[in-house]
């Protein structure tokens, strides 16, 4: 590519005349199409130093906008506030403000696409554009049928005082949304009404015969009927035309029309009310509070300069990329890598046949091939890898390998994945796992009872979406073995299954995990390690590689999307009776630990109530949709989702408030569990209850002419600990380190849950020492222990734990050790922050010997060390997979329901939580907050598009996170901390507790606002305007 | 090829390289300043900002062309300078990130937002914040981190 800077107008014109030329401005814009494949220009041609970024007064009445004066220029420019109101407005709903600092106006005119287009065609702008002929300005929207000539400035007419002006943008969530249709009005006291539409996939139009109507006197509601008509929308992947048409046309009606009244909506229900229970603790985030702890990795994270394991670089490390299927269903006929291991530069190529143990994992079962040899399954099937001199070479050896395919059937409806007819994805069928409960006499049950609901709840393929996406760098050893060190959740299984794969001894595996830019489940199975290791290995050398976010997209685990329809039925008071669950998971092409997702759903289809008779019956099957696999929350907040809609809309049958409805039915304390398990005591699912019936959330629906807004909440109820079938043990050390620091080491992984702060607060509470005394050893096989998987809400557990069982026997030889040296007795010395003290000590002056002295005297070797090995808590039942531990909460949404599109928006939210104590007040919090956030994201906006086995979303313009935006401004969480007094297993973990309950608490709140409850997740904002219909 | 000189962090820089790289691949794979971070690579995230010429930009939208003759600063730079520590500082107190990859682009964000008004309000701050994708916290310790950064900002500017 050649980039041209000319310095005139007639240089500019003449570098435009070049073969394969383009006008570049701010270039914002062409990550996108490139990333996507398209073509590159051949050249670039740059207008900066034409002098175009200016805004100005015309003569003519018009702000005479420059080509490349950026959005952010306009967003900043009084002339703009002052004169053109509507275009300042729009301006700010375009982009992120990183991103209009770049963008131009004469890039989205060039462009022809683009949310401010409507803007500008309503405000009647004409494009000032020149060819070789000369100068010419043409209106907008003539140019924009058939452009000509370069864009050098738009002329836009001022607004007149008096005029009526409407903007609206709807897009996929509050801010930097990509637009789903904007439009736009203009009506000046003088008449000559002007309304436009476009942004997104929407062509930028006018709309003149409705807004010739408007001119004639229209009213609105004639407005809305001739716009709809009027209005050209397609479909997309996200919203139909039809969607965009009803409120392009809702909200041009809405922002031209007369201020209107709020609306009178019915009163709903009681609302609950009452005390909270006493000792609820609320979670403020106050950094002066002695509670309040900076994380020891917090600077270096704010700095850039955590040392994440993709971003290690040494002179001598090549450049690992992967080579993905990039179909759905197929069978290899072969695989020619001669052109790719022929190119300079290229240090090695590996396929199926360089794989010298078992080509196959899988945490559950070993389907998953490392590198496909016969057929792959899915489009991120990994076929191939290279490892190269840098990173452009590697992606030209890639395009160089010649895989021949023959396309196979793909199975791509989860209903239809066990017809006899479907085509299979492995031997023994489709069907990957299946799961039953019956007990009591469900039929006669629902024959009896006075309310009968049945609904079918649609989750979708959720994204973990951790920032880091897979990666890291692997090393060849001397001693002919690996060092592994990518991102991952339990570094000693990642090591079980690579010595498997890569046929060598486990002890020559060395595994580091961590930190990790994020897991949520997304990264507890193998990624990218076997194609690293292979590479490694073969290439002698180190080599690192890290996914782009495309590749992650399309290779990475999503959440099982679910279909499950449940029928529940309660007497007159509200009772429970019966409930018959029929589940139905999408597992994708490989186990991984998809069955266990679906068992975890299973074992909460009753959620935390009492019902005597049920019917349940989930499957998991196999499809070529991606693949499936661990993620928060883990099946327990889906069929949460489903229990807790049920349970709000019995209760409205009932005439009960929701948390009376709870009351009724939760479960006895002490009484076996769903399954007819043993669990542990320290239930507070009643005080949960009691907490958000006191919240001040409850406020009577209310509405306004652009939304309405309820409130709803759900209970969590969710198991910890991967249960009472698989092997759940963790092991822990805690020494004295030759430096003087307490040294805690585990084998969990720091992946910002917040494992460090735990270790010191187990550490310093067991110990005695401060905070600052103690060090975290952890995820690396080399130097910390196997403490299991970071996943199942188990990690607090496990290292409070570590702390509890080694810190009074190494306490007890720091005493000891001290009292020689200092020839004190060591019943009177104590632990206190920084050392050893005389047990009258004030606690104000430093200790008597401090630990680095005393790590001197002792010398190494002599250094003091407790180990610890325990098994998770686990209940003895083992005809299925059933949790001992829980923990527990509630969750409030206030939510907001926008009248135009249907958007659910959640203004306020409240968690209470019963996990016993807080370990670390700020990590605890984070983890709730995030995880409510997560949910959030789930129930408003997040999907993994996939159509027939391809992949629709790519990155995450199309795979639409939570912002800033999205999120309300404030969040509160409280915590119950006390356990029965014969509890000793301690502080539960809450990693998950925070996703589980909220899907259901804004459906709830949904559900409360309209009498109708919204059953497919993310919500399709086209249902809720139908509901919003039904109900008006 | 072409030949791009601008000054990083306060020194002059000079590469040769395709005019259509991005910034984000000639910081991370060329100059190994991994501070910046790369997650979505289309301007869809916020990891990867730096400052251009004082203001907040996703490095992998910037082409190597673009940046000739301009100021880049990193999160390598920010850190090193005094002006930034504050906010650096309130954030780290804050525990404002988990993971912490997207840190170093929200870092950078708010160091380019309040560097040109220190009076930010609330509005401001989320505004600022609103190209920056954070997938562990909600986002709440962010913006309290925020407010706390502003807070030390004001209170050293008035002094």
């Amino acid at each position: 590519m050649q980039v041209l800077h000319p310095a005139t107008l007639s240089d500019a014109l003449a570098a435009l005349r070049e073969p394969g030329a383009r006008v570049v401005a701010g270039g914002s814009a062409f990550q996108i199409d490139w990333s996507q494949g398209k073509a590159r220009p051949e050249v670039l041609v740059t207008l900066g130093a034409l002098g175009l970024d200016t805004v100005r007064m015309t003569e003519g009445g018009c702000l005479r906008i420059g080509a490349t004066a950026t959005f952010d220029t306009l967003d900043h420019s009084p002339l703009v506030a002052a004169q053109l109101p509507l275009l300042a407005r729009a301006v700010r709903d375009v982009a992120a403000p990183s991103v209009r600092r770049l963008a131009t106006i004469g890039g989205q005119v060039g462009w022809g696409v683009g949310c401010l287009l409507p803007a500008l065609l309503a405000l009647g702008a004409r494009v000032g554009h020149a060819t070789e002929a000369g100068q010419t300005e043409t209106p907008l929207v003539h140019w924009l049928a058939a452009p000509a000539g370069l864009v050098l400035w738009l002329d836009v007419p001022v607004q007149a005082t008096g005029t009526r002006w409407c903007w609206r943008k709807v897009g996929l969530r509050a801010a930097f949304t990509p637009s789903i249709i904007s439009v736009a009005g203009v009506v000046p006291p003088t008449g000559g009404a002007s309304l436009a539409a476009g942004g997104g996939a929407v062509r930028a139009q006018v709309l003149a015969a409705s807004a010739a109507a408007l001119d004639n006197g229209a009213d609105m509601a004639t407005l809305q009927s001739l716009l709809m008509d009027e209005i050209e929308a397609p479909d997309c992947a996200f919203r139909s035309g039809a969607y965009r048409k009803r409120v392009g046309a809702a909200a041009l009606a809405a922002g031209l029309g007369p201020e209107q009244r709020n609306s009178p909506i019915a009163a709903q229900g009681h609302l609950p009310k009452g005390a909270p229970p006493a000792g609820l603790r609320t979670l403020a985030r106050d950094p002066s509070s002695p509670d309040w702890h900076m994380r020891p990795d917090m600077p270096a994270k704010v700095a850039g300069d955590a040392g994440y394991l993709t971003d290690l670089r040494s002179p001598d490390m090549l450049v690992g990329r992967i080579l993905r299927a990039g179909r759905p269903h197929a069978r290899i006929r072969s695989i020619d890598t001669c052109a790719a291991r022929a190119m300079a530069g290229v240090y090695a190529v590996v396929t199926h046949a360089d794989i010298e143990g078992l080509n196959a994992f899988g945490i559950v079962r070993q389907d998953q091939p490392a590198l496909c040899a016969d057929i792959v399954r899915y489009q991120g099937d990994a076929v191939a890898a290279v490892a190269a001199v840098d990173a452009d070479t590697a992606e030209a050896a890639l395009a160089a390998i010649v895989v021949d395919y023959a396309d196979l059937p793909t199975v791509s409806d989860p209903a239809k994945a066990l017809d006899p007819a479907s085509p299979t994805l492995h031997e023994g069928g489709n069907l990957v796992a299946e799961f039953r409960l019956d007990k009591g006499d469900p039929a006669a049950a629902f024959a009896t009872a006075a309310h009968v609901v049945k609904e079918t709840y649609v989750t979708p393929r959720q994204m973990h979406a951790f920032m880091e996406t897979e990666g890291g760098w692997c090393a060849p050893t001397p001693d002919g073995g690996v060092v592994v060190a990518v991102g991952g959740q339990h570094g000693a299984r990642d090591r079980e299954q690579l010595a498997r794969i890569l046929a060598l001894p486990e002890d020559k595996i060395r595994v580091i995990t961590s930190p990790t830019g994020g897991g949520f489940g997304g990264k507890d199975e193998l990624t990218v390690q076997p194609a690293l290791a292979l590479l490694a290995i073969k290439a002698g050398r180190a080599v690192r590689l890290h996914l782009s976010r495309s590749e992650s997209t399309l290779a990475g685990v999503k959440r099982n999307p679910m279909r499950i329809t449940m029928r529940t039925a309660c007497d007159a008071s509200g009772h429970l009776l019966a409930q018959d669950v029929r589940l139905l998971a999408d597992c994708g092409a490989y186990a991984s630990l998809s069955p266990a997702v679906v068992e975890t759903a299973m074992e909460h289809a009753a959620g935390p109530y009492r019902i005597a008779h049920v019917k349940s019956h989930g499957q998991l099957v196999y499809t070529n949709n991606g693949t499936g696999g661990a993620f928060r929350g883990f099946g327990a907040n889906q069929m949460t989702f489903a229990v807790e809609c049920q349970i709000d809309r019995l209760a409205a049958a009932c005439g009960l408030d929701p948390a009376e409805m709870r009351r009724r039915n939760l479960r006895v304390p002490g009484s076996p569990g769903y399954l007819g398990h043993v669990v542990a005591g320290s239930e507070r699912l009643h005080e949960m209850v009691q907490a958000a019936a006191a919240s001040a959330l409850w406020r009577p629906v209310s509405a306004t002419a652009h939304d309405i807004h309820a409130t709803g909440m759900a209970l969590n109820y969710q198991g910890n600990g991967l249960g009472s079938l698989p092997h759940d043990s963790a092991e822990g050390r805690l020494s004295l380190a030759a430096d003087g620091m307490i040294e805690v080491a585990c084998g969990l992984d720091e992946m910002g849950q917040g494992l460090l702060p735990a270790l010191q607060a187990a550490v310093a509470t067991h110990l005695g020492c401060a905070r600052s005394d103690v060090r975290a050893i952890v995820g690396d096989t080399a130097h910390s222990p196997d403490s299991g998987s970071t996943s199942a809400s188990r990690g607090g557990y496990v290292a409070w734990q570590i702390g509890a069982r080694t810190a009074p026997a190494l306490a007890q030889k720091l005493l000891d050790a001290a009292a020689n040296i200092l020839g004190i007795n060591a019943d009177d010395l104590r632990i206190v922050a920084g050392g050893i003290a005389h047990k009258g000590q004030n606690s104000a002056t430093p200790p008597e010997l401090d630990f680095a002295r005393l790590a001197a005297y002792l010398g190494k070797g002599r250094l003091p060390a407790e180990t610890t090995a325990f098994d998770f808590p686990k209940t003895p039942y083992t005809k299925g997979n059933a949790r001992f531990v829980h923990c527990f909460g509630a969750t409030l949404a206030r939510v907001s329901i926008d009248r135009i599109s249907g958007m659910v928006r959640v203004t306020a939210l409240e968690m209470h939580t019963a996990a016993g104590p807080v370990i670390d007040l700020s990590a605890y919090l984070g983890q709730i907050e995030g995880a409510l956030v997560q949910g959030l994201g789930l129930t408003l906006s997040e999907d993994t598009l996939i159509t027939g086995g391809h992949m629709i979303t790519r990155n995450l313009d199309s795979y639409i996170l939570p912002g800033i935006r999205d999120v309300p401004a404030h969040i509160h969480v409280t915590a119950l901390e006390g356990l029965d007094a014969d509890d000793t297993l301690g502080p539960r973990g809450v990693g998950e507790l925070g996703i589980g309950a909220v899907t259901a608490a804004i459906a709830n709140g949904v559900g409360a606002a309209l009498g109708r409850w919204p059953a497919t997740t993310p919500f399709p904002p086209e249902v809720i305007l139908n509901m919003l219909e039904g109900h008006s | 090829m072409t030949h791009v000189a601008f000054t990083l962090n306060g020194a002059e820089t000079a590469l040769d390289c395709a005019p259509d790289r991005p910034l984000v691949t000639i910081l991370r794979e060329d100059l190994a300043l991994t501070g910046t971070k790369l997650a979505c690579g289309v301007g869809r995230c916020g990891a990867c900002m730096v400052l251009l010429d004082g203001v907040a930009v996703n490095s992998c939208l910037l082409m190597a062309w673009q940046v000739a003759g301009r100021r880049i600063d990193t999160i390598e730079g920010v850190r090193a300078d005094p002006r930034f520590a504050p906010v650096l500082d309130a954030l780290a107190q804050a525990n404002s990130f988990q993971c912490g990859y997207c840190a170093a682009g929200v870092t950078i964000a708010l160091a380019g937002a309040l560097d040109a008004c220190a009076d930010t309000d609330d509005a401001g701050l989320m505004t600022a914040l609103e190209g920056n994708i954070c997938r562990c916290t909600g986002y709440q310790s962010i913006l309290h981190g925020a407010q706390q950064a502003r807070a030390r900002l004001r209170a050293e500017r008035s002094t």
